[in-house]
């Protein structure tokens, strides 16, 4: 795809463009920075926006947590109205709040292709899409002209088609990140020396989605050809396959087979997509909960005592873990891609969930029971 | 005297004090016993008659002396009468003295002779006495005596069995013949001891009888409880047969309450219902080469409200009771206001065109699963029955826009045999009846009264020739069965014939694309939105691969405007869209779970057909390669 923005045409036209792709944008990744106050946002042009969360925030704590650390004040972006300064929850919520409160803080271009995921480290963005990953460092990533620290492609086996990375993945005992996705590998990269260490194969066909399972450090990963694989980190081998098409209570055919999402609470496991969404019991690899969503997921996750997930539809799903929906909160999209929780000790009082999808806006729930309101690219 | 002397004892013993007085009497009284000569004793021993010669004697001197005196007073001379009379005085109280004591005398006497008898008579009264008792001790040992005599031990009541019987039949310690045989006590008793025994055993058989009596009544009372138990079991026995019933196609309870139900149709009705349960019967029966589980062709049942149809049969007794009343109440209504004339037409309407309340349900089962259910009607005033008919597939059917009117109940059945519209009566006769009422055709009430086909008044063995008018319509059975098969057979036929065409225009994939065009076309690209009617409305609310394909045309516009000064963009924009459609249709994965060859065999080359959390298809064309690839 043609870069989007350097072209000699009249204003009008160019405004008429942007409004088109932000009509046909999709958000597929976020990710919350390590104080807490900001959550960038990656779409399928390959831009990532910075925004920053619509929290309380005192005139004291301004100083010193109210930028990412290492920071000065930065300049307004280029495209946005300077940021309101300093500004509270209530009137983000109120009635006057301007547009400007929820639109970015700066949005630069990151990839060529779509931006699939994002992770972040204590200091550092890392976002992934179409081949490679990427590193910003969150202290200086709302400068402008923003560049990446450093970025790494992992050794693929074909090069007639560069694979999409569709899940990047944390490790922090280890110090690793898992990248997985179109070539159906799961490649491990050292954080500090930047290498590829090892590559699991297993997968018959893509991957969508990467979890870790803490305690015995394992990696679930989840893919097109509708398995669930756990890998150890230490032996780097496959040490279970769960194929979950294969279990009646949970396929799907006319869905398809395919994996979207997991989640892994070391010894549950819930997973969706084209199957229903299932709590598997780890170690038995039996399906003991179907919750009853006729549309795919396509991210889910634990929360306290709940699993929230999202899909296909607009609706945020709250289950308990009998299987019980226990609300659908409808956010501005008509379809989601990804839910972030904020739970970053730092800043407790961000602590909201966020969900963005087939749209342009990430909808932010400060209270898991509404949409309080959305940021917009 | 005694009284002197006793009254000279006494003041004596009153006046000493008690002691002294009782030792002074005593000693008085042994002193005067000693000097005292006691009178008692002295009477003992004079003579009785002495006595009272003295006592006479005494009695003639005092007469004497007492005469002297008073001869001596009378004479008058006093000193020497004086001494006379003194002389005589104490004569005379000398014998005064001497009558004391014999008077004293004569007291003790008495008194001993009293005394004496007294004790006798005691003493005889004392030996009466004791004769007494002992006669009455005597008497009593008699009683008692006859009494012994008379008693009759108990054990002679008892009937002893006789004596050959009790020493063949009692055990011999019991008999003890040796003993009993020359003691009769001891018989007796032996006896006695047998017939103990033997009542004994008795009473234990007894005791032994009456429980099991009891046992015994107790199973039956269980016995009759469970019986009393089992009517309400077969009842629900009954009703549990049911889907066995069911199962095994035999609904012997099911057919038995349609044929009570059938009682009550209207003559059409009941020919219908009778003609289409036989061929159903006889479908079944076709086939019963092949294995039973096969389902019926053709199931009958009757719907509606039994009590209203027998409500309108309803005996003219009623009707003349309420005749009376009927006068009250329409000189009541003549006193309202009448309704209007239109209202009152309306209603003349509605009774003519009045449906019998029962309605009979055929469901006509197609090879594919499908079903054609028609339920028919009679019209009681019209004489004619109709017909409302449904279509209900076995899998959800997704209805194309082109395709909607293909089944409905209008116009499924529509001209069945050729020329049978279904929109006019078929009853000649009904044409009076309408202008009476107001009513042109039929045509209006069709959709509400169903479809008054020829072949449904056929199948009711109404049978109508066309050239004259006939108030009075007989149903024929015959006809109704000459008809039935062809015209079930020209059913199926049609059902199936339109739910093939409703497939065909279900399989047709159709992209329907609203464009909006700006005033400044071709710098301002027009805007396309798409909707795919496939397997469902596809739209960019629930498929991403639709967004992704508007996304290619809206977006990327660029690509497509051609050459300068780019009026090409609308066509090759709707160009793109064919191919993208295309390229939609063949990479769409194959459902492993549905049997058969893929819709739209794969033509196009691509490299992977499925990218990213979205899993989109890959509709960039690579222009010299000629495959297609993703974004």
């Amino acid at each position: 795809m043609e870069r989007a923005a350097q072209q000699a045409v009249p204003l009008g036209q160019m405004e008429v463009f942007q409004a088109l792709q932000r009509l046909h944008m999709t958000i597929f990744s976020q990710s919350v920075s390590p104080c807490g106050k900001f959550l960038a946002a990656g779409n399928n042009y390959g831009q990532i926006a910075i925004f920053r969360y619509p929290c309380p925030c005192s005139p004291l704590s301004m100083s010193s947590g109210s930028w990412p650390s290492g920071g000065l004040m930065p300049p307004s972006s280029d495209t946005q109205a300077p940021l309101p300064f300093p500004f509270s929850l209530s009137a983000a919520l109120s009635s006057e709040a301007k547009e400007e409160s929820k639109k970015p803080m700066v949005t630069f271009q990151a990839h060529d292709g779509p931006v699939y995921s994002m992770v972040s480290t204590d200091r550092h963005l890392l976002s992934a899409g179409d081949g490679e990953v990427k590193a910003w460092l969150w202290a200086e990533i709302l400068k402008k002209g923003c560049k990446e620290l450093w970025r790494r492609q992992p050794p693929y086996r074909t090069s007639l088609e560069v694979p999409e990375i569709n899940a990047l993945l944390l490790v922090p005992k280890e110090n690793l990140l898992i990248l997985a996705g179109g070539d159906c590998q799961l490649h491990a990269m050292d954080l500090e020396t930047g290498t590829f260490m090892w590559a699991l194969r297993g997968h018959t066909d893509y991957i969508h989605c990467l979890a870790l399972r803490e305690r015995s450090p394992e990696v679930l990963s989840g893919g097109e050809d509708g398995a669930v694989r756990l890998w150890d980190l230490r032996t780097a081998k496959e040490v279970q396959t769960i194929e979950v098409y294969k279990h009646e209570e949970c396929s799907r055919p006319h869905n398809g087979r395919w994996i979207g999402c997991l989640a892994t609470d070391s010894d549950w496991m819930v997973c969706g997509g084209g199957p229903a969404l299932t709590l598997w019991h780890l170690r038995s690899s039996t399906p003991t909960t179907v919750f009853p969503m006729r549309a795919p997921q396509k991210h889910v996750t634990f929360y306290q005592d709940l699993i929230l997930s999202a899909g296909q539809g607009r609706c945020v799903n709250q289950w308990q873990l009998s299987g019980e929906l226990k609300a659908q909160v409808p956010g501005s999209s008509p379809g989601l891609l990804s839910l972030s929780l904020n739970q970053q000790p730092a800043a407790p009082e961000c602590k909201v969930l966020t969900a963005a999808g087939n749209s342009c806006r990430v909808d932010v729930f400060t209270n898991l029971g509404y949409r309080a309101f959305s940021l917009s690219f | 005297m005694s009284s002197e002397s006793s009254k000279k004892r006494k003041p004596k013993v009153i006046r000493s004090d008690g002691a002294p007085a009782e030792g002074k009497r005593t000693r008085s009284d042994t002193e005067q016993e000693g000097k005292y000569y006691s009178e008692e004793a002295e009477v003992d021993l004079r003579d009785p008659g002495r006595d009272y010669e003295l006592y006479k004697y005494t009695c003639q001197e005092l007469q004497r002396l007492m005469a002297e005196i008073q001869d001596l007073k009378s004479r008058g001379g006093k000193d020497a009468q004086a001494v006379e009379i003194e002389d005589r005085r104490i004569q005379s109280c000398v014998h005064f003295m001497t009558l004391k004591k014999l008077n004293r005398l004569a007291h003790i006497r008495l008194k001993k002779g009293r005394d004496q008898t007294h004790e006798a008579k005691q003493k005889v009264d004392a030996y009466h006495l004791q004769l007494q008792n002992l006669l009455y001790e005597v008497m009593h040992l008699q009683k008692e005596i006859t009494k012994c005599l008379e008693f009759k031990s108990k054990h002679e009541e008892i009937d002893l069995v006789s004596l050959e019987e009790f020493y063949k039949e009692a055990p011999p310690d019991i008999s003890k013949a040796e003993v009993t045989m020359g003691d009769p006590h001891q018989q007796t008793l032996a006896r006695l001891d047998w017939e103990l025994e033997q009542r004994k055993r008795l009473a234990e058989k007894y005791r032994e009888c009456l429980s099991n009596k009891e046992k015994i009544l107790k199973e039956i009372e269980v016995k009759k409880e469970y019986l009393s138990s089992l009517q309400p079991r077969l009842n629900s026995i009954m009703q549990a047969s049911l889907p066995v019933q069911e199962y095994l196609f035999m609904p012997f309870d099911q057919a038995h309450k349609q044929y009570e139900t059938a009682r009550h149709l209207p003559p059409p009705l009941y020919v219908l219902f009778v003609q289409a349960t036989a061929y159903g019967q006889a479908c079944a029966h076709r086939k019963s080469s092949q294995p039973p589980r096969q389902d019926k062709m053709l199931s009958v049942a009757i719907e509606g409200s039994v009590d209203e149809a027998k409500a309108l049969f309803k005996p003219p007794e009623d009707s003349q009771d309420d005749e009376s009343d009927s006068d009250a109440e329409e000189e009541q209504t003549t006193k309202r206001r009448r309704p209007t004339l239109g209202v009152q037409l309306d209603d003349k309407r509605k009774e003519m065109l009045k449906r019998h309340p029962l309605s009979v349900l055929l469901d006509l089962k197609c090879k594919d699963d499908s079903v054609l259910h028609l339920t028919f009607y009679y019209l009681m005033n019209l004489n004619i029955m109709t017909v409302k008919a449904r279509v209900t597939t076995a899998t959800e059917l997704i209805t194309p826009i082109s395709a909607g009117d293909l089944l409905s109940p209008d116009s499924v059945l529509s001209c069945l045999y050729p020329g049978d519209h279904g929109k006019k009566t078929p009853n000649p006769a009904n044409q009076y009846q309408f202008d009476k009422v107001g009513i042109l055709t039929l045509r209006d009430y069709v959709l509400d009264l169903g479809h008054p086909y020829l072949w449904v008044q056929k199948l009711g063995g109404l049978h109508f020739p066309k050239e004259q008018p006939q108030h009075t319509v007989i149903t024929d059975h015959s006809l109704s069965a000459s008809h039935m098969e062809t015209t079930m057979k020209l059913l199926k036929t049609r059902v199936q014939s339109r739910l093939a065409l409703h497939k065909q225009f279900a399989s047709l994939a159709k992209l329907q694309a609203a464009v909006v065009l700006n005033p400044g076309y071709s710098s301002i690209p027009p805007i396309f939105q798409l909707c795919l009617n496939w397997k469902g409305e596809k739209t960019n609310n629930n498929d991403d691969n639709i967004r992704a394909m508007e996304s290619e045309v809206n977006v990327c516009y660029k690509e497509l405007c051609g050459p300068r000064p780019g009026h090409q963009l609308l066509t090759n924009q709707l160009q793109r869209l064919c191919v993208l459609l295309d390229v939609y249709l063949e990479t769409e994965s194959h459902d492993d779970s549905v049997e058969g060859p893929k819709e739209f065999p794969q033509e196009k080359m691509c490299l992977r057909l499925f990218r990213g959390p979205s899993r989109i298809k890959p509709f960039k064309y690579n222009h010299p390669q000629g495959f297609f690839s993703h974004r």
